[in-house]
């Protein structure tokens, strides 16, 4: 089922341009990787994905429903889970406290919250007493594993993650990775955005961007 | 309810910040509390005082005012002088003919309704005869001079038509008391009987009271007769009968027997001012009329007496309205309403009041300073939690709902610091206005002193003949005693100062501070993107 669709979408930075009539489709159930070379608007994108930008041309559907005409805070909340690359964990809380929170901004209902979450991050691997340790006393990866259990908190069809191996070990990067899969496997739509050929090829679909010619470097990853 | 229990959990979490806040917000807490209860306490001690007092209210003729009409204008017209000088002739008519009112008038004004009691006491002076000598430790040579040339050595008798002013004196002072309420040294217990009886109110009898001193300097007691006799007509005597003998409680300053031994509290007789008029209407029958040669001046010898009458309020409102309703009644502008109890009141309130304003300007100094800390410390809050506002934005939380939480905090650490402030500020309120109060009350103290003394006058008399009641005997302060007493009984204690009143307006002071700061943070959130600053972070 086709869950995100991306229609002429443009985008630059003043009269920079970065993004430029991109058509992409996104299916439940599916991994979908989008690669391309430093520069060439993988986080751009991301951000439009996430909401947390707008396009200046084209418009991005989610489930036929266009993105820009919904609350962007509901879009954020509660359609799309983001993992980003550098986890963006609220470090005083605990990885249940992180993950609490995102349902509480989504408006989980329900008294068993608490146990939802210790579940979810049973799910990605980490134990109880993992759970309850402030997340800057977290690895790496099990901030990782907080990241994608918070995103999981209120059960989105799409999930999002920037480069998500790009900082762990070969060992927990396979992990990483069979959490993904596994979550394509239950139905979601995973969109992996990443420059690694490793993580394109565990994927089901890739898409690749190009750089546009004209294109100034500095601008864009001071964007992204 | 997330945001709360997300607000609790963020103060927990950042505990040395937290406590800052909450250290800033304790002092100007604790600071505010004392300001305020100093302001509270003098609306307190105001209105308690107000509620419990009588006041009393005397119409005088307001001399000023009427010179200040007799003076001529630049252009030389004025309202009482062709000359375009100062017609003394016309005061001087003005002062002998009849300044002060008679006692029917004053009784018109005592039928306005705001007036609860009213009461008047007469005074004459007298000499004394051979079994009654003043209580007097000048010798007897000066005793019978003083007593053959009355008024400081002016010619018997006083001007025709002279009702009240430039009245002799004599060695005694006799004053006539409308009744019991006016007896007010009676009432409030600084004059007691100490033998016989009061006389019975309203009665025409002669019957007296004698003071102790003058009972013992004559060997008199209750029931024996004392002569008086006209100053300026020694033939003329009238007899009295001692129902009493009384004695002040409270010291006699001997110092005012200067102006004279009738001015001696010692020789004062006390009757009831229905058989003083008997006395007076009798002297005005034998009162013989000479013509001064030179001057074609006419002199009568009938014993002069003042009238003085007091009108007694419920409270200070019913005063102000009688003020107005006197005039209503067809009271002259050349007559004032005067309130010596207001006055002493009001004088009594000077260091309170002013600490009250002193604290008033402290409390703004306060918070102008503590508002200032409060948001520079806020801003500092929120740009170091900017990484914090990117990520609960990104996570889909409205930014109003941020701006929520982060208010919440600030009001939870202000609320804390302003509940535990208001605590310490009830506890230490008191004395620190006590404390301050008589710092006050001292350096007051000390420059009416000094003035006092720049003027010579720093010895016997502290509060200064200026200060004491214009129109003696008052009655009300024990006669010319009352020249003696210092009229700045400052408040010098308060009991209570912190209450609801306080802690409401200490709450709204916090809840102020903590919206000036919120406010800062709600903008702050408001313009923050979270994409730049989450890409910034990347």
């Amino acid at each position: 089922m086709e869950i995100l669709t991306l229609q002429n979408i443009c985008f630059s930075y003043g009269k920079v341009p970065v993004l430029k009539d991109v058509n992409y489709r996104f299916e439940t159930g599916k991994m979908y990787c989008i690669i391309g070379r430093s520069g060439a608007g993988k986080t751009t994108l991301l951000s439009l994905l996430s909401g947390l930008a707008k396009p200046d041309g084209g418009s991005i559907l989610y489930d036929g429903k266009d993105v820009a005409k919904l609350d962007k805070y509901a879009f954020r909340s509660k359609y799309i889970g983001v993992i980003f690359q550098s986890f963006n964990l609220l470090t005083k809380f605990t990885a249940v406290e992180n993950v609490m929170l995102s349902m509480d901004i989504a408006g989980v209902k329900g008294k068993n919250k608490r146990q939802r979450a210790m579940e979810l991050l049973a799910g990605v691997g980490l134990d109880e007493d993992e759970a309850n340790r402030r997340v800057l006393k977290l690895s790496g990866g099990q901030q990782q594993r907080v990241a994608i259990a918070r995103a999981l908190s209120y059960d989105p069809q799409i999930i999002l993650a920037d480069e998500p191996t790009g900082n762990l070990d070969g060992e927990t990067q396979k992990e990483i990775m069979d959490i993904f899969r596994s979550l394509a496997q239950q139905g979601k739509c995973v969109i992996l955005v990443s420059h690694s050929p490793e993580v394109a090829a565990a994927c089901d679909e890739k898409y690749e961007l190009q750089k546009l010619s004209g294109k100034k470097e500095p601008k864009e990853k001071a964007a992204s | 309810m997330y945001l709360f229990k997300n607000a609790l959990k963020c103060i927990g979490r950042a505990k040395g910040r937290n406590i800052l806040i909450g250290i800033i917000a304790l002092v100007i807490a604790v600071s505010a509390c004392i300001g305020l209860s100093i302001r509270q306490a003098a609306e307190s001690a105001k209105a308690e005082t107000l509620e419990g007092m009588s006041v009393t209210a005397k119409i005088s003729f307001d001399r000023q005012s009427a010179m200040q009409g007799m003076r001529p204008s630049a252009d030389g017209a004025s309202g009482g002088t062709q000359s375009g000088a100062f017609d003394r002739e016309q005061f001087r008519t003005l002062m002998n003919g009849g300044t002060s009112l008679t006692l029917d008038e004053y009784q018109t004004y005592a039928a306005a309704e705001s007036v609860q009691d009213f009461y008047y006491t007469l005074t004459a002076y007298f000499d004394g005869s051979d079994e009654l000598e003043p209580v007097s430790s000048e010798s007897e040579t000066e005793s019978e001079s003083s007593a053959g040339a009355p008024g400081g050595g002016m010619s018997p008798g006083r001007t025709k038509g002279d009702r009240m002013g430039n009245m002799a004196t004599g060695d005694f002072t006799v004053i006539g008391y409308s009744g019991d309420n006016a007896m007010t040294a009676f009432q409030t217990g600084s004059t007691t009987i100490a033998d016989g009886v009061v006389f019975s109110e309203g009665t025409t009898e002669r019957q007296c009271l004698i003071s102790e001193e003058l009972a013992a300097y004559n060997e008199l007691a209750v029931g024996d007769t004392v002569t008086l006799a006209n100053p300026d007509s020694e033939t003329e005597t009238y007899t009295l009968t001692v129902a009493g003998i009384y004695k002040n409680t409270e010291a006699n300053d001997l110092s005012v027997s200067m102006f004279g031994v009738g001015q001696d509290p010692a020789n004062q007789i006390y009757l009831s001012a229905a058989a003083l008029q008997g006395i007076l209407d009798a002297s005005a029958s034998a009162s013989e009329t000479t013509t001064d040669a030179a001057t074609g001046q006419e002199t009568e010898t009938a014993v002069g007496s003042s009238l003085s009458a007091t009108y007694v309020f419920a409270d200070a409102d019913a005063y102000h309205r009688f003020e107005e309703e006197v005039r209503t009644l067809g009271l002259d502008d050349s007559y004032t309403v005067s309130s010596a109890d207001l006055t002493a009141f009001e004088n009594s309130l000077t260091p309170l009041n002013t600490l009250s304003t002193m604290a008033g300007w402290f409390l703004l100094v306060i918070l102008l300073i503590g508002a200032v800390i409060l948001i520079v410390l806020n801003i500092f809050n929120i740009r170091e939690r900017k990484y914090e506002i990117g990520v609960l934005t990104a996570m889909g939380m409205k930014k109003g709902k941020v701006a929520l939480q982060f208010l919440a905090e600030i009001l939870v650490v202000t609320m804390a610091a302003i509940l535990i402030g208001a605590g310490i500020g009830a506890v230490s309120a008191v004395p620190v206005t006590n404390a301050l109060l008589a710092n006050q009350v001292e350096s007051q103290q000390s420059s009416q002193l000094q003035l006092e003394n720049n003027f010579g006058r720093g010895g016997n008399f502290k509060g200064g003949l200026q200060t004491a009641p214009d129109n003696l005997p008052t009655g009300g302060r024990g006669g010319f005693a009352a020249l003696g007493q210092n009229v700045s009984n400052y408040v010098t204690e308060v009991n209570s100062a912190m209450n609801l009143t306080v802690l409401l307006q200490l709450l709204g002071i916090g809840l102020l501070l903590t919206l000036a700061a919120g406010a800062v943070s709600v903008l702050f959130v408001m313009r923050y993107d979270p994409l730049k600053i989450l890409a910034n972070r990347d």
